[in-house]
């Protein structure tokens, strides 16, 4: 028992030191949130990290709503987000991109435009079969981003308002479970970030007849866009600092990723 | 044969059943059923494993055992999560063994029946109810929040702790009451202590048992993973995948799991569920048979009895 | 020296106690810490929001735009599923423990006791993983479910995670039985599934109630497995393949993204606390049974 117990302490204050001493020497990063923005954080990361080897950077998804919440509580380094954090005055917000948002259907489904008060009755739960809008005789099945998403915020700001959102289909986590969902299910409609539909085999709907491409983006034709903002406690440590500027100057990860660069939109809002 | 065992309610109903056929016919015919239940379990287990090898084992090649996660694209591996599966389990391990042990040799050797042994009891047993979901809670509030040191393979492993402690206290106690009185009396009978039989009597003839029953558990940690997705992370870092650092962001293969299937943006999603689940499976197994082969063998070292 | 060696034996002999006793405090202290804990931001909903506790437990609208986060849904969510869990893994577990402890040959236990113990030991996530690749694809294409997540594939996954636990708790409760009912009965020329319906489950009613508890306390509290596979859908199911939510899943949804502070948090944690009550009522519960058993 004794010997047991001895051990463990040792342990523990070996455990101590190391991390003492690691803390110290190399920098730690660690950045969360939007699923939209992930694709691009994690591209970044991984090149930054090889170009600087002291740098220990960890990322993950979790939805906007968490990134903002672990950034306020200093759980995290950086709060990845597609939405502002108005309930936050202690964020500090930092544009790094720009980012379009498709509303995606099964690719069996054959309408592929809708206005936006097509869209709305469809999320508002009036519209129910596809054959309503010259599709199949098929039931539509909606699924939703979970409450802590920035994509689901956007959606509400951008096509449905001013009708409201009617939660009661399926919710899903992710960019990347909403796609995997989406595709499987016949009649199902969703919504995600071009970072996860572009190029996936589910269908981007163009909205009132505007394709869901990046270049309709930035002359703001195409409504369903937002910034991406990484949030830092306070201003941004340098080592933090130094990461961000890499992440919206990065232009060919920029582009792998269908994001836009800030300073490209033709147009501003300030509402997202 | 003591017929008044049986209840006079019983012996009517069975004296005015109808029919030694009728009788016969639904005996045969339960025990058939009962057959085939119990096969369809043995069946249904082994139907998993061939599945799940079927589906997995073309996909444990070292690239992906040993490789680090892969950031956006396919051809991901799981070494630093594997790593750190096995990282926290050793953690909780040093913690849990002589918090529990300790409490369980109390509990069985020393405490006198009445409140206090009644509340240790019941604390323990309220600390196993407790949803593993609810833990996790409880470990964020203080690990995360409270002690502020963010997402940490520590803060994971002690909130292990909490969850194990009630079962590894039971396998002590049990292994404890497993050893013969006669033990215990001849020690004392040659002028040991009470804790001098324990530690060099008692323990040894129970570590068979005990060992069992951790290894056990370590099956069962190894698993966990409600717990650790608000205290550990979800994430490892590239530059330093095995951390010893105790306060890295150490996500496990069991988290993994479930973070790929809820947060996927990698095109290889099957890939990398079929091989992650396999590979807890293989460890499950592994921890299985080595806990009943290991604990049989150390007991015969230590105490020359199997068990 | 012989009164030094003694001497130091009982100084070893008081510090051991003191280290035990500390160890068993600690347990007292951990399980207070976390009851106190959760009990103080659990009730934050209805002290510091001031909703009420009614609205909370009975109304079926999840709001947090209009500050109205009522749990209903997943109150039910939780019940729906637990109740499916027993009513396919009850009979079926109890029928297989009877058919340990009374009809299996050793050679069968031999193969089947390792069998179920390997189950216990099969990660939740595994099984949800399981649930989700290889269920939620057959429950899409041969029921009315258009996406394949559903309440049923839930209750189906839980039935079979809660199967070792009925089994082992059913078989102990059989075999604890005095080999005298059993002698008893069949001297009357009762066949043995007589004796079985007859004597033994009757007498063995309490441990089988038991077996069936501990298997309900198992399926409330399981998280992951569930939410892999039933859709996560902030509504009543309207069939038994429509999709759901409970409350272990709703917390681990959303707490990641629940502000500090806020009321969403604060009837997670709520949630939490619910679960931690029902666990632990279903314990007293079982202890209750056990005594008057005894």
């Amino acid at each position: 028992m004794f010997r047991n117990a001895a051990i463990a302490a040792l342990a523990l204050g070996f455990s101590i030191s190391i991390g003492a001493q690691a803390a110290l020497a190399d920098v730690s990063l660690t950045a969360a949130g939007s699923t939209a923005l992930l694709p691009l954080v994690k591209d970044a990361a991984g090149a930054y990290q090889t170009a600087h080897p002291d740098v220990k950077i960890s990322v993950s998804g979790g939805g906007s709503g968490t990134g903002i919440n672990q950034a306020a509580a200093k759980a995290i380094d950086i709060g990845d987000s597609d939405i502002l954090a108005p309930t936050h005055p202690e964020l500090v917000d930092h544009k790094v991109a720009v980012t379009g948002f498709a509303v995606v259907v099964n690719p069996d489904v054959t309408v592929k435009s809708l206005t936006k008060q097509q869209i709305q009755s469809i999320f508002d739960g009036t519209v129910t079969n596809w054959k309503q809008f010259g599709g199949q005789d098929q039931k539509i099945v909606v699924i939703n981003r979970t409450l802590g998403s920035g994509t689901r915020v956007v959606f509400e700001k951008t096509v449905m308002a001013p009708d409201k959102l009617v939660d009661s289909g399926l919710t899903e986590d992710a960019t990347g479970t909403v796609i995997s969902v989406v595709k499987q299910t016949p009649g199902a409609i969703s919504y995600a970030a071009f970072s996860g539909t572009h190029g996936q085999p589910v269908t981007e709907l163009a909205i009132g007849g505007v394709a869901a491409t990046e270049a309709n983006v930035v002359t703001g034709k195409y409504p369903f866009w937002s910034y991406e903002h990484m949030f830092t406690n306070g201003p941004a440590t340098p080592d933090v600092q130094k990461f961000i500027d890499y992440v919206s100057n990065a232009t060919d990860l920029l582009n792998k990723n269908a994001f836009l660069k800030v300073g490209a939109m033709k147009v501003t809002e300030t509402d997202r | 044969m003591d017929i008044m065992a049986t209840p006079p309610r019983v012996l009517n109903s069975l004296a005015s059943s109808s029919g030694v056929k009728a009788r016969k016919f639904a005996d045969r015919t339960a025990t058939v059923v009962l057959w085939c239940m119990a096969s369809s379990i043995i069946l249904l287990l082994a139907a998993f494993i061939i599945y799940m090898f079927w589906i997995g084992a073309r996909y444990l090649t070292p690239a992906f055992i040993f490789g680090l996660p892969a950031e956006t694209s396919a051809g991901g591996g799981i070494g630093p999560e594997i790593y750190n599966s096995f990282y926290i389990l050793i953690l909780t391990l040093i913690f849990t063994v002589p918090i529990a042990t300790a409490a369980g040799v109390y509990l069985q050797e020393y405490a006198r029946p009445g409140r206090f042994r009644e509340l240790v009891v019941f604390s323990a047993e309220s600390l196993a109810t407790v949803p593993s979901i609810v833990m996790g809670l409880f470990g964020l509030l203080v690990f995360v929040y409270l002690f502020k040191w963010k997402f940490t393979a520590l803060g994971g492993a002690l909130t292990l702790t909490l969850l194990n402690l009630p079962a590894l206290m039971r396998v002590t106690q049990e292994a404890l009451s497993s050893v013969p009185d006669s033990f215990r009396e001849a020690s004392m009978g040659i002028g040991a202590t009470k804790w001098q039989t324990i530690l060099r009597v008692v323990l040894p003839s129970a570590i068979g048992r005990m060992t069992t029953g951790i290894v056990l558990i370590a099956g069962r940690i190894f698993g966990e993973t409600a717990a650790l997705i608000f205290t550990a992370g979800l994430s490892v870092s590239t530059n330093s995948p095995y951390d010893i650092n105790p306060f890295h962001t150490a996500e496990t293969l069991a988290v993994h799991l479930w973070y790929t299937h809820t947060e996927s943006i990698v095109p290889d999603v099957d890939r990398i569920g079929n091989g992650s689940a396999l590979v807890l499976l293989i460890m499950v197994l592994v921890f299985n048979i080595s806990a009943r082969v290991g604990g049989r063998a150390l007991s015969k070292r230590l105490t020359g009895r199997p068990s | 020296m012989i009164a030094s060696i003694a001497q130091r034996a009982h100084r070893n002999e008081r510090i051991a106690l003191n280290v035990l006793r500390f160890a068993a405090y600690f347990v007292i202290f951990a399980m207070a810490v976390l009851l106190l804990y959760l009990a103080v931001e659990g009730t934050k909903t209805f002290f510091v929001d001031r909703f009420s506790l009614f609205s909370f437990l009975f109304s079926p609208t999840y709001d947090l735009d209009s500050n109205h986060p009522g749990a209903a849904i997943f109150i039910v969510g939780t019940l729906l599923v637990t109740v499916f869990a027993i009513a396919v893994g009850g009979p079926f577990g109890i029928a297989v423990g009877v058919f340990l402890s009374e009809i299996a040959p050793p050679r069968m236990a031999l193969v089947l006791k390792p069998a179920i113990e390997l189950m216990v030991g099969i990660p939740s996530v595994v099984y949800g993983w399981l649930g989700l690749v290889f269920l939620v694809p057959i429950i899409r294409e041969h029921t009315s479910s258009a996406s394949g997540f559903s309440l049923a594939g839930a209750g189906i996954v839980l039935a079979i995670m809660i199967l070792p636990t009925v089994i082992s708790l059913s078989e102990d409760a059989f075999t604890s039985l005095p080999q005298a009912l059993r002698e008893g009965s069949f001297a009357l020329g009762a066949t043995r599934f007589q004796t079985i319906v007859r004597v033994l489950l009757p007498s063995a009613s309490t441990g089988l109630a038991v077996a069936l508890i501990l298997g309900i306390a198992r399926a409330v509290g399981e998280t992951l497995a569930i939410q892999l596979v039933i859709g996560n859908a902030t509504a009543f199911p309207v069939n038994v393949f429509a999709p759901t939510a409970t409350l272990t899943t709703v917390i681990v949804g959303q707490m990641p993204s629940a502000t500090e502070g806020s009321l969403q948090e604060h009837a997670l944690f709520s949630m939490a606390f619910l679960l931690l009550i029902i666990a632990m009522l279903l314990i007293l519960v079982v202890r209750f049974a056990l005594r008057k058993r005894s």
